[in-house]
């Protein structure tokens, strides 16, 4: 027999799907929505619904968009000489609150990793080839490409990949710093932090 | 540094708390009454980990969910509490009551345990001795802990690549794949590298290589790229033998080149210890060795780490003994098991003396003073 009724333990079943939750927060978030009032319920699932039709990957840049290309790709004030190469939408997101960065993106969707069987043909790789072919007159508008996957072997190794495969194409190459956290005091810095900080010290 | 007191609670078989000296202390019983449990409840409160088993929770008792291990551990004239709570799915650490971090909590207490595990390190394969290495050294530089971690997990995602690739009909296909996380290899197969032979000279220059016996012991660390080419430029070097191998890698399906293939060769009178070396002399070398990386240890924080011996007559002859006992009195604090009453009492003058029975460890003095004859 099963612990709950079919349809509460289905909603368990599909919470648990969700990354980031065990069985547990699955059972409490089933159970909230049990309890909650049908019109709360109603928004969640119209919010779900209208995600899944709105939001589609922008064909140029693969961010997540409402309008095909994204507003990053099609804005009038962007910098179309430089693209910042990003794992994750959300890392798309963490660059722009800074206001500072006003040029390209593109979103790979992931990581090299061979054991999760994530290969070059898994990521986007290949319309980021198609954006940097040169026009007629024989020149790509695009100069520079900043590699900001993360700071992790994976992102280390998508990062290594990339560079390998663009510089020979004449493009300027670079990786984003690695080091402390600004803000922050020395003191809560980790010690492999510490140790890519002081290695990548510069003179000033 | 040393340890004040420890109590465990649904821990093995153990029960109540032991108070120990600075110096020297002799924990003895029958068999089976608790001694190993006891040093091993110091070294796991210590690193948290067990020199028994790679799983802790094995230590929780039957009756129990969780076991929680305490401790005092003084410095100078400090006194700081560690508690480390194990239970079925994790281990938690606690410094003076709150909650920290494990990369945080160690260091508060430093133990180097001599056992009988311990003796894969002369005997076994160059792995247990890389670990014994590394282990060293990332008691003195806390981000080659990281360095470490980030290799194995290149290794483990270029070994990936390389089975698919030896399986695939076309390898060459697979060229392009492989040098992003080849290239950090070289990066961080370097920095392990240059790490390893800067410690392995500090354990020379303390090396202490005649303690035991007439036969002189020497160590050297191995590269695995030795007699390939400038180990002195060993990043380029590397680079070099890694594209080299690229093939050979591929047909058999792992990765063949780099500093998980090295060794520390340690000689006896120049003979290789692990296979030409008597059992008596791998011991001897075993503890030279631990003696050297506590010296190296000293040389670093000025105080000594604390030195846990189980079973010491089972693995060291009475001259060994002695001479070891002699060599850490004044330095280190040493807590040492054994199943013979006669050592316990050959060193009461100068130890503390605790008699292990069901789990429960009593000091001698005490059970003097209740009548107990011993």
């Amino acid at each position: 027999m099963l612990d709950y009724a079919e349809p509460v333990t289905k909603l368990i079943d599909e919470f648990k799907r969700l990354p980031g939750i065990g069985h547990k927060s699955a059972q409490r978030l089933a159970f909230h929505v049990l309890k909650a009032p049908q019109e709360e319920t109603d928004r969640l699932i119209e919010a779900i619904r209208e995600v899944k039709e709105k939001i589609v990957f922008c064909s140029t840049c693969n961010n997540l968009t409402d309008v095909d290309p994204c507003r990053y790709c099609s804005g009038h004030s962007r910098d179309r000489s430089v693209i910042c190469v990003v794992e994750e939408p959300y890392n798309l997101v963490a660059i722009e609150k800074t206001r500072e960065y006003h040029g390209l993106y593109h979103v790979l969707h992931g990581a090299l990793s061979p054991i999760r069987g994530i290969g070059p043909e898994e990521l986007r790789i290949k319309n980021l080839l198609e954006r940097l072919r040169p026009n007629e007159s024989g020149e790509s508008s695009v100069k520079e490409i900043i590699l900001a996957t993360n700071p992790n072997t994976e992102g280390e190794a998508t990062a290594n990949y990339l560079a390998r495969l663009l510089k020979p194409l004449g493009f300027r190459i670079t990786r984003i710093a690695m080091g402390l956290p600004v803000g922050s005091d020395l003191e809560y810095a980790d010690e492999v932090t510490m140790h890519k900080a002081l290695a990548n010290r510069h003179e000033i | 540094m040393h340890l004040q007191r420890i109590e465990a609670t649904s821990f093995r078989n153990l029960t109540g708390s032991v108070e120990f000296s600075s110096g020297l202390n002799v924990v003895y019983g029958a068999n089976a009454q608790g001694k190993s449990s006891w040093l091993e409840a110091i070294y796991l409160l210590a690193t948290t980990k067990s020199f028994r088993t790679s799983h802790p929770k094995e230590a929780i008792r039957h009756d129990a969910n969780e076991a929680i291990l305490r401790g005092t551990v003084a410095r100078g004239n400090l006194t700081k509490d560690l508690q480390l709570l194990i239970t079925e799915s994790a281990k938690q650490a606690f410094v003076n009551g709150k909650r920290e971090a494990v990369a945080r909590y160690l260091g508060n207490l430093n133990a180097i345990a001599f056992t009988a595990d311990e003796m894969q390190i002369v005997r076994g394969a160059p792995e247990s001795r890389r670990r014994f290495l590394d282990r060293g050294i990332f008691f003195t530089l806390p981000s080659y802990l990281g360095a470490l971690n980030e290799y194995n997990r290149v290794l483990k995602q270029k070994n990936a690549l390389l089975r698919e690739a030896s399986d695939s009909d076309d390898p060459a296909k697979y060229f392009d794949l492989i040098q992003p996380w080849n290239d950090q290899l070289v990066a961080l197969g370097s920095e392990i590298h240059a790490a390893r032979v800067n410690y392995v000279n500090e354990l020379r220059a303390h090396l202490n290589p005649g303690l035991f016996q007439a036969e002189e012991i020497a160590i050297r660390y191995k590269s695995s790229l030795e007699g390939r080419g400038d180990l002195g430029d060993y990043a380029n070097l590397l680079k070099e033998r890694l594209s080299l191998r690229l093939k050979n890698e591929i047909a058999v399906g792992y990765s063949l080149v780099g500093p998980h293939r090295d060794d520390l060769e340690i000689l006896c009178d120049s003979y290789e210890i692990s296979r030409f070396g008597s059992s008596g002399q791998q011991r001897s070398a075993l503890l030279i060795l631990d003696l050297a990386q506590m010296s190296v240890y000293y040389q670093v924080f000025e105080e000594y780490p604390i030195f846990l011996i189980d079973d010491l007559d089972a693995e060291l002859d009475r001259t060994r003994i002695e001479i070891l006992l002699d060599h850490l009195d004044g330095r280190s604090q040493t807590i040492v098991s054994t199943s013979k009453r006669t050592i316990a009492e050959r060193y009461r003058h100068r130890a503390r003396t605790l008699l292990v029975e069901s789990g429960r460890a009593v000091e001698d003095e005490v059970l003097m003073k209740e009548g107990n004859a011993i």
